[in-house]
């Protein structure tokens, strides 16, 4: 099923077109991304927000090409992706998107100093070759980072959870990249150190223009920080809008449901929100039902959304929904 | 048999124990918990860490309390020690008052804890899968805790259990007591979770961060679920957490722990709409708000929280603190009761301290810049409030203007 109303123009730095990336458990196949659609401007961060298992991470990983996909196509700054065949082509694409992972304990290797783990990059893609140059630009990025020269002798153990975000943070922005997909980047960090973070990433953004694509279960975050947000469910988009129109005019089911479930910090209002509890829980990716993913627990749902998986459409202005009641 | 007339061999063991233990009275018969200046040490190879350090408060009959601070700030301890969960040792009691409905917990030897856990105060925790024992069923887990404290016999246990299950709103309850807990949701395990939790009907239940592990949707199931027993059981709850929104949605009263101390307890409004201390202030500005601009950066904490091998002898937030004073290195603060319910340990109180006010949004000012007791931070000319965002970029980012 190729879709003709996304055509892949110049302004959107990433396009992906019906992506999927199947897993296979057995002899099912886990259908983790399932025909998915979106796009990327530079210089734009976009959310991408849903619940645990709902695909986001694997979205992520395969717009970066950590994993293989099974269907649909990659636009990186007008050149499928998808098709690359040589190291060199392979490497000039890392050399512009780059990924940081949501565990900082996990994802440092610990035998490596910090200098080793941010100047690792440089010598992949042959960069600043002479010794003192490398030198200076690894400091150069801990300072940007808010870390000190000193820091860069040091191991990861050494440092506490929000400091290791910032040694991924540095390590992603080495090689000057111009697409960063932030998995849970804040998600193992404590809530005082979660905002230092969403500063220094949103700084850096105007900075370095850079685009981001930013994965998160935290609404509050995601909104803050995006200028777009999709919304998933079972590996489906549901719902792409501008991130106010979003918070403030839900219409997917879905949507609503969610935004409504976010507590907020703030006694009257939590006391005054009506909020809509959903039924039951996420059904499993292996086994997702017939038609709209989100029909088993849509307090709208008919006949319609048993049968035909809805498409996303355009309700104009940017707002995307994949409903077959809302409109 | 002729089970009415005799004391089951739990009911003897637990009157048993009630004579010994259970003769304090509480300062306040609306109370059912009060704790008086809990300390808490761990010993270690390194030293003795002081994880609480004089903690204070009480729980008022089916009222939920809410913890609220950091992770490390001696929340979850605070909360195992009530039920005496934290393996001693290394974990010691150095002094304090901790009153259950009369129960002195603190001279309280295991096996006379064994007879209350549960059966008068019980415990959520955060991660439902490493508490369930993967190799029984779910109903069998739920019946356990029936049986141990005799509530239930091995005749109508399933009943008794079938019953529960329908009160945390298990679907197909009959189903779901034969399955085992990988067989469940993250949602359900903690329905199981809870089940357990009430099985005994306790009059205190602690949930330490009950929905931390689960999605929204979910988390707004089982909160709802924890407010509704509430109403229908009467249980009282002391709520562990360090999403405000959670507390907001859910508490009567807030206590605001930092280093091993409540320095800031409270209504929920007031210290949502009133807070006094710069700590929850900080707490309360760091979480990006619905109503946040993009442009506006968020506050952050600097620093992180003192080491408890050796807390400082002086506010332990001192040196995290925008407004620290010379007294604030020098004193521990002491606790200036704002209202009935409202209390706050920190200098800026006293009638001696500068006027110093809380700007909403992401900065904050000093009102007066008396220079004479205000010390090292604030004395510095980015204190002024004008050029925020450089002191910002000291701890944050340092910037490649440089």
């Amino acid at each position: 099923m190729e879709r003709n109303n996304i055509e892949n123009n110049n302004n959107n730095l990433v396009e992906v077109i019906n992506l999927k990336k199947y897993f296979s458990v057995g002899k099912k196949k886990l259908k983790a991304v399932d025909d998915v659609s979106l796009s990327i401007k530079r210089g734009e961060t976009l959310g991408l927000v849903g619940e645990s298992g709902c695909g986001k991470s694997t979205l992520g990983r395969t717009i970066v090409r950590i994993y293989e996909p099974d269907g649909g196509k990659i636009f990186y700054d007008g050149k499928d992706i998808t098709r690359i065949k040589t190291r060199k082509e392979h490497l000039d694409f890392c050399k512009k998107a780059q990924i940081i992972f949501q565990d900082p304990y996990a994802s440092l290797d610990p035998y490596m100093t910090v200098g080793q783990i941010i100047s690792e990059g440089f010598e992949i893609h042959n960069m600043y070759k002479e010794n003192g140059a490398r030198k200076e630009k690894v400091h150069e990025l801990l300072r940007l980072v808010g870390l000190n020269d000193e820091h860069s002798n040091r191991f990861p153990h050494e440092f506490s959870g929000g400091q290791r975000q910032r040694i991924s943070i540095a390590r992603a922005l080495a090689i000057n990249p111009e697409f960063i997909v932030c998995d849970e980047p804040i998600s193992a960090l404590d809530v005082s150190i979660q905002s230092q973070i969403i500063n220094l990433m949103n700084e850096l953004k105007e900075k370095m223009r850079l685009a981001y694509l930013f994965i998160s279960h935290d609404l509050n975050a995601v909104r803050y920080v995006s200028d777009r947000i999709a919304v998933m469910y079972l590996g489906s988009l549901m719902e792409v809008a501008e991130s106010d129109t979003l918070y403030n005019q839900p219409r997917h089911p879905y949507t609503q449901a969610l935004m409504s479930a976010v507590p907020v910090p703030d006694p009257k209002k939590e006391r005054e929100k009506e909020r809509i509890l959903l039924e039951g829980d996420v059904p499993s990716p292996i086994d997702v039902p017939p038609g709209c993913p989100f029909s088993t627990r849509c307090p709208y749902a008919e006949a319609i959304c048993l049968k035909e998986k809805p498409e996303l459409r355009d309700l104009g202005d940017g707002h995307h929904i994949a409903c077959h009641m809302a409109g | 048999m002729a089970e009415r007339n005799i004391m089951t061999k739990h009911e003897r063991k637990y009157d048993l124990y009630r004579k010994q233990y259970c003769s304090r009275k509480l300062k306040d018969s609306e109370n059912i918990l009060e704790v008086e200046d809990l300390r808490v040490s761990f010993d270690t190879y390194a030293g003795e860490v002081k994880a609480v350090r004089g903690v204070t408060f009480h729980v008022k009959k089916s009222e939920i309390l809410a913890i609220v601070g950091e992770s490390g700030c001696g929340k979850t301890v605070t909360s195992q020690t009530l039920m005496k969960l934290n393996p001693m040792p290394p974990a010691r009691i150095i002094s304090g008052d901790i009153i259950i409905d009369g129960w002195d917990i603190v001279k309280m030897p295991e096996p006379a804890m064994q007879t209350i856990r549960g059966n008068l105060i019980s415990m959520v925790f955060q991660d439902p899968m490493t508490y369930l024992n993967p190799t029984k069923t779910v109903g069998k887990q739920i019946g356990e805790a029936l049986m141990v404290h005799g509530k239930a016999t091995r005749k109508n246990v399933y009943e008794k259990v079938i019953d529960i299950l329908n009160l945390v709103k298990m679907p197909e309850p009959e189903r779901r007591y034969r399955q085992f807990p990988h067989e469940f949701s993250g949602g359900m395990r903690q329905r199981v979770i809870i089940a357990i939790a009430l099985a005994c009907s306790p009059k205190i239940l602690i949930a330490d961060e009950p929905t931390t592990a689960l999605d929204v949707t979910i988390q707004a199931q089982i909160l709802s679920l924890i407010k509704e027993l509430r109403e229908k059981t009467g249980t009282a709850c002391i709520l562990i957490t360090h999403d405000l929104g959670v507390v907001a949605n859910m508490a009567d009263r807030v206590a605001v722990m930092y280093a091993g101390k409540i320095i800031e307890t409270g209504t929920s409004d007031e210290i949502f709409y009133n807070p006094k201390h710069p700590y929850t202030w900080g707490l309360l500005e760091s979480r990006p708000r619905p109503d946040h601009k993009k442009t506006e950066r968020l506050m952050s904490i600097e620093g992180t929280p003192p080491d408890l091998f050796a807390p400082p002898q002086y506010c332990a937030f001192a040196d995290r603190c925008e407004y620290a004073m010379k007294i604030c290195r020098e004193r521990e603060p002491v606790n200036t009761a704002l209202s009935p319910t409202h209390q706050c340990s920190c200098w800026l109180l006293h009638p001696d301290a500068p006027g110093v006010e809380r700007r909403s949004g992401s900065s904050f000012a000093l009102k007066t810049s008396d220079a004479g007791s205000v010390t090292k931070q604030a004395s510095k000319p980015e204190a002024s409030g004008t050029s925020q965002e450089e002191r910002r970029g000291a701890g944050g980012v340092n910037s490649g203007k440089k």
